[in-house]
């Protein structure tokens, strides 16, 4: 039974106000950045890209800046390394990213073994803590989601056919290699924003589950993109609700509901609620 | 006598650290049919690529229409748009919620971004047409990922046809195709280019459609190793020193 005066209190906090209006903006922009990531399987990538945020945090803490600041010029950069290292390399791009993501999670965790300060906050670092995100944390999010519509609105089309041929993309003039960085340094900037309020371990799950759910119930790609969008923004704000009624960590709780919303797609797509065809049997049969 | 649409120069192109195309010149006269015939790793799908401007050359000249080729393979958006391209596939692994039209429909559009709604209606009534005339009308709903692989190139053909176009490279697009819809692919070729004076290209390993539609035949192994008319080019002479002396030309009596 849902104790609504508990829930009531709760949510005059203006702590949880911003929480869930955060999480709403995460889950969507993840939703969204997704959509496309997953077609073009960048799953693995994102989850390199959390890792090796945790290792910006610590660079920032060892040389004494705000990690905040330190991590998203660190996460572009590495971004554009580790793109230049799978676009040059002959080994398989799920190799390298699983290199890359284990030697920065490695040396983030020796790195952080240093610093006698930090070593309560790395549980944070991990999972993230959505309760602590800030006014100014919102308005980039915000920001960073009205420039990831834009630019995902206007490049639909070159989006779609670098997935499907990057030579039949190149051939009828999209700018493959322009695209490709673009599309990749928008999802650094997004998982290093998203960080705090997700998680490192967390992130990719924000990035993937929305946009499967999404693939497996739409027929129509504006329609998927905007549905993966909605359902990774809802789902962050069920799960936001449903750990602040049980006091469960903020971060697990909503990749537990995105995991739910996975299932019911898994299910409405499986065909068991589809009608039965209403054509007539065909007698010779 | 026709202008060329394509002047390709002494043409040398590198792929993974070797010459995959060493000093190849052609040319492609306006509503010609040229095919590019030869051995796997002749080099055809690189020469391909390089002519469109998707590999960097090592040497050489291409020419479209008029516009050299920059060396990073850069076109004016307005030559581009006269170009089109059939790939060998497209990357469709699992479920890709893309409809039939909605693909057709990005090829209408231009060069550069644009807002998905811009054109919609006239994009609509273009990718009807198309799909009509690639006889893919009653696929217009389905998914892209649904199709066999001989549906996907009769789409792949419509993405060409949805707008108006001077050049149409083809790479193995008949390979998978069955025999009625072989005969429709080549029928199309044939009215694009006498009614709308379209200049194909096609990379084809099918030496009896080859011989039967073309006007040019390249045989390449590296080199150019022969070209010119399928009468001239396609010999068992020739054919053994393109393929090596394990083939065993074979012509179908039927098409004479």
């Amino acid at each position: 039974m849902v104790d609504i005066q508990a829930l009531a209190l709760v949510l005059a906090e203006p702590f949880m106000q911003r929480a869930l209006i955060g999480g709403l903006l995460t889950g969507a922009l993840g939703g969204l950045l997704g959509s496309v990531a997953v077609l073009r399987e960048l799953s693995f990538f994102s989850d390199a890209l959390g890792h090796s945020a945790l290792l910006g945090i610590t660079v920032g803490i060892l040389i004494g800046v705000n990690p905040t600041l330190v991590l998203i010029p660190f996460a572009v950069v590495f971004a554009i390394l580790v793109n230049q290292l799978v676009e040059r390399s002959s080994l398989p791009t799920d190799a390298l990213l699983n290199i890359v993501y284990s030697t920065s999670l490695a040396a983030a965790i020796l790195f952080l073994s240093l610093v006698e300060s930090y070593r309560g906050g790395i549980r944070q670092l991990l999972f993230g803590d959505i309760l602590g995100v800030s006014s100014l944390d919102l308005i980039v999010i915000g920001m960073l989601l009205v420039a990831a519509l834009i630019y995902l609105s206007l490049s639909l089309r070159a989006q779609v056919l670098l997935t499907l041929n990057q030579e039949l993309a190149g051939a009828v003039g999209v700018q493959t290699r322009w695209h490709r960085l673009a599309f990749i340094v928008l999802l650094a900037v997004v998982v290093a924003v998203s960080i705090k309020a997700v998680g490192v371990l967390l992130i990719s799950a924000f990035v993937v589950i929305p946009a499967c759910a999404g693939r497996l119930l739409c027929r129509r790609f504006p329609l998927y993109v905007i549905v993966s969008s909605a359902l990774g923004g809802t789902c962050a704000l069920l799960g936001l609700l449903a750990s602040g009624l049980t006091n469960l960590p903020s971060g697990p709780s909503v990749v537990m509901v995105q995991f739910l919303g996975f299932l019911i797609a898994l299910v409405l797509s499986s065909g068991i609620f589809r009608r039965p065809s209403t054509t007539a049997p065909d007698p010779q049969l | 006598m026709h202008s060329p649409v394509v002047v390709v120069s002494d043409l040398s192109v590198e792929r993974s650290g070797r010459l995959a195309v060493e000093e190849v010149s052609f040319e492609l006269q306006s509503e010609s049919e040229t095919a590019v015939v030869g051995p796997n790793g002749a080099g055809k799908s690189t020469l391909v690529a390089a002519l469109l401007g998707l590999l960097p050359r090592t040497a050489g000249q291409v020419q479209i229409l008029g516009q050299q080729l920059s060396s990073n393979g850069d076109l004016p958006g307005a030559i581009r748009s006269q170009i089109a391209y059939v790939p060998q596939s497209l990357a469709l692994q699992g479920r890709f919620p893309l409809s039939v039209a909605e693909f057709v429909g990005f090829g209408f559009d231009p060069p550069g971004p644009r807002w998905p709604w811009h054109q919609h209606r006239k994009r609509k009534s273009a990718v009807e047409k198309a799909l009509d005339r690639t006889g893919c009308i009653d696929l217009r709903n389905r998914l892209l990922s649904e199709l066999s692989g001989g549906q996907l190139k009769r789409v792949m053909l419509s993405f060409c046809v949805v707008r108006p176009r001077q050049l149409l490279v083809l790479d193995e697009a008949q390979a998978g195709l069955d025999v009625p819809s072989n005969e429709r692919f080549q029928q199309l070729l044939l009215e694009l280019r006498r009614q709308e004076g379209w200049t194909v290209l096609h990379v084809s390993h099918d030496l009896d459609m080859v011989r039967r539609s073309s006007d040019q035949v390249l045989g390449l192994n590296r080199r150019l190793c022969c070209s010119g008319s399928p009468d001239h080019t396609l010999t068992p002479e020739r054919l053994v020193d393109l393929y090596g002396p394990n083939m065993v030309p074979y012509r179908h009596q039927c098409h004479g």
